[in-house]
């Protein structure tokens, strides 16, 4: 069973051109399952003009399906718009389990709920945390209650994701899979030479906006600069809280100490924190925060405020932990630049290197994959019951949906039987090399 | 008995980490006894007091008691029961008695207050007395019933998005700004006004009925959220008057709307408020480590 070799298909809603935590784990966790000889398929939405099929790095195609985002690169939510090309794909990739990122991603719920009409098995990983209270949560948790209704197995990033997970999709804990994301190492590596501790500067890079802790960092920056005359601020990133920041460097006059870098290319991520001493991350609320692994990874030593899963990311010494007020960050701060002589930033990329690792993850995602399949084949009435537990009203309308999508897919077999579409023809790519992968990445970003 | 002990100290323990690959002894979907060990269950649920719902209950009656009085008087001016001469006389006394709750129970009284006040109001009224003749034949045009219809469904409105908890109307140092709710209620009421208005023979009704319906429905919630805030006390016996006033008025108007009055008090100061109290055993909140982080100090855009 375990050498089984599987043609999976990935679906989201994100994936490159786009950058994110999202898009590098499907990018990474593609290229390893490539190298550990499964056939990988990526299915996600048009980019501006780029549409239809793509190769990228070590053979991994890519169906830009021309289907436009209406917001927040998301495709606007058919239902069953997308049956038809889903079909297809499956089809004509003769793929043997699709595996959905993100829950936010729409075109991924369509494309597992097709799936799973389909009789494929399907898996799903989570990304992200979501509260219960407001009404935007809600209505999202339904949501995702009705897609995980059905999926064989589930995957989240982190211990706190797994519990959000369980608590808003209702699906038994033995099914959900704690698998975290990696770094590559060998893309964030130190500086080759130790900065000097003279002038200690503090990284900041994040989307300035609310959720990622815009509004602290106005708090906290001109409160540590006010307390350690020999420190200095690199924040890059861009977004709606930038006017705040620049507003709070011109009203504390410290111009020639906070530096705006403005967006940063993710390319460029490494050069600017690698001229740093101490990483500084203020989200309100994260699943994960590869932004962490790549700063610890870069020998960066972090703060962090304690929120959803970033105190399971690193080892307690590797990172200084604040919760998410001024005060307590500030100290924290003082805390870690205090630590900061016996840091060295070698030691923490070799430590790194061995916590986490991208076919570490491909191998236990391979072991979900495994269990998927071993999940018995169930016909449409016995999937009905489970739709049917989902709520009194939901519950209907969810089956519903399922049975109209049952509908429309033999209304699709009998207008073009499965056997009159094309299979894709097989041919298999010399074994590339990780270096080889990662300089092409690279390449493939600076063409974006 | 050994055994165990020696088999537990051999095996690791698991960690709640995400570092360092697979935990050895265990699957990525275990799940440890500290599951949802950090979850909260209803911390911020208030429980409440059956007496202290149906005494907040009572702003709700009270103000619907000030509507129906309204739709009372409009009823009886189209009727030509109440002349205009009455209605200006029931403007004037109205604003007096409005004037003096204002002025007996505000902590600090000023003269200039009280003055931009008086010229507020004489704007108001004067801006008003000009426009009544374009209000009156404004809906010639359209039979009455639409515009019953139309009232009604626009009081109704208006009742449905009423900010019961305080006043649209602020005075001038108030902090909070009203909800888009409230500013939709107080049109819709605005619009009843002008539409009943229209449907009247003189100028001078027009005018009158005008001036009494913005009277009420700008500056009522001002004053009773006054009263309240004075005494607590002094804001139930007033309650309780004007729903007995209320009451024997709709009484003599018709005596099925006086039954439909007075179950809708019922059912909002007693049935609502008991319901409230039974369906709060149904409240499940959940809160835990995964909820977004709520920042200590106030963010100003």
């Amino acid at each position: 069973m375990a050498d089984q070799k599987h043609r999976i298909l990935m679906v989201s809603d994100f994936f490159f051109p786009n950058f994110g935590g999202v898009e590098s784990h499907i990018y990474y966790l593609s290229q390893c399952l490539l190298k550990l000889g499964h056939k990988v398929v990526v299915m996600t939405h048009a980019y501006g003009n780029r549409s239809g099929v793509r190769y990228m790095t070590g053979g991994l195609k890519v169906y830009y399906v021309p289907w436009r985002p209406f917001l927040m690169q998301n495709t606007l939510p058919t239902v069953y718009g997308t049956l038809p090309i889903v079909r297809t794909i499956l089809v004509r990739e003769k793929i043997s389990l699709v595996h959905g990122h993100q829950a936010f991603s729409t075109l991924c719920h369509e494309a597992l709920m097709h799936a799973r009409t389909m009789g494929y098995k399907v898996v799903f990983t989570d990304h992200s945390l979501y509260g219960f209270a407001d009404i935007g949560s809600i209505h999202m948790n339904k949501v995702l209650q009705f897609s995980l209704a059905d999926v064989s197995q589930a995957i989240c990033v982190s211990h706190t994701s797994k519990e959000n997970t369980v608590l808003r999709s209702g699906l038994p804990a033995e099914k959900v899979f704690m698998i975290p994301n990696a770094v590559d190492t060998a893309m964030f590596k130190p500086a080759p030479e130790r900065l000097g501790n003279d002038e200690i500067i503090i990284v900041v890079i994040s989307r300035l906006v609310y959720r990622k802790g815009a509004d602290l960092l106005v708090e906290v920056i001109p409160e540590i600069c006010h307390l350690y005359p020999n420190v200095r601020f690199i924040v890059g990133g861009d977004g709606p809280k930038r006017v705040r920041l620049e507003e709070m460097r011109e009203k504390h006059s410290l111009q020639d100490r906070v530096e705006m870098l403005g967006s940063v290319p993710h390319a460029h991520v490494r050069s600017v924190l690698i001229s740093g001493h101490i990483f500084l991350n203020s989200s309100l609320t994260e699943a994960f925060c590869i932004a962490i692994l790549e700063a610890a990874s870069c020998g960066l030593l972090t703060v962090s405020t304690r929120v959803g899963g970033v105190p399971e990311v690193l080892p307690e010494d590797m990172i200084v932990l604040a919760e998410p007020d001024p005060s307590d960050m500030v100290r924290a701060t003082g805390k870690a630049i205090s630590l900061l002589p016996n840091i060295d930033p070698q030691q923490m990329h070799n430590r790194m290197k061995k916590l986490y690792n991208w076919h570490d993850v491909a191998k236990r995602t391979e072991i979900v994959y495994d269990r998927a399949l071993k999940c018995p084949d169930q016909n449409l009435l016995e999937r009905l019951s489970r739709y049917l537990s989902c709520g009194s009203w939901a519950g209907k309308i969810f089956c519903f949906v399922m049975i109209i999508d049952f509908l429309l897919w033999r209304l699709l077999q009998l207008w073009q039987p499965t056997e009159e579409i094309e299979g894709v023809p097989e041919f298999t790519l010399p074994h590339h090399q990780d270096e080889e992968i990662i300089s092409n990445f690279n390449k493939d970003q600076s063409l974006g | 008995m050994d055994n165990i002990i020696s088999e537990s100290l051999l095996r690791p323990k698991w960690r709640k980490v995400a570092y360092g690959g697979m935990q050895p002894g265990f699957d990525d979907n275990h799940t440890d006894e500290s599951f949802l060990e950090d979850m909260v269950m209803n911390a911020s649920v208030v429980k409440r007091d059956l007496l202290k719902v149906m005494q907040d209950s009572v702003s709700i009656s009270q103000y619907l008691c000030i509507v129906t009085l309204v739709s009372l008087v409009w009823a009886r001016t189209l009727q030509s029961t109440l002349d205009e001469n009455s209605l200006l006389l029931l403007d004037a006394s109205l604003f007096g008695s409005g004037f003096l709750v204002l002025l007996l129970t505000k902590e600090m009284r000023s003269l200039n207050l009280l003055f931009h006040y008086i010229l507020n109001i004489s704007f108001f009224t004067t801006g008003l007395y000009m426009l009544a003749p374009i209000y009156h034949p404004l809906t010639r045009s359209i039979s009455s019933d639409s515009i019953w219809a139309v009232t009604v469904t626009l009081v109704i409105l208006h009742l449905f998005l009423h900010d019961y908890s305080g006043s649209t109307i602020k005075a001038p140092v108030a902090l909070k700004n009203p909800s888009l709710t409230s500013c939709v209620s107080l049109n819709a009421s605005v619009v009843a006004s002008v539409f009943i208005a229209s449907r009247l023979p003189s100028r001078l009704h027009v005018f009158a009925i005008m001036l009494f319906s913005l009277q009420v429905f700008l500056f009522a919630p001002f004053v009773t959220y006054c009263i309240k805030k004075f005494s607590f006390r002094l804001h139930l016996m007033f309650s309780f008057g004007l729903m007995a006033v209320t009451l024997a008025l709709v009484y003599t108007l018709h005596h099925l709307l006086f039954m439909l009055l007075l179950g809708l008090l019922v059912f909002i100061s007693v049935v609502c408020p008991y319901w409230l109290i039974r369906i709060q055993e149904y409240k499940f909140e959940i809160n835990g480590p995964w909820d977004e982080a709520k920042l200590c100090f106030n963010v100003t855009d």
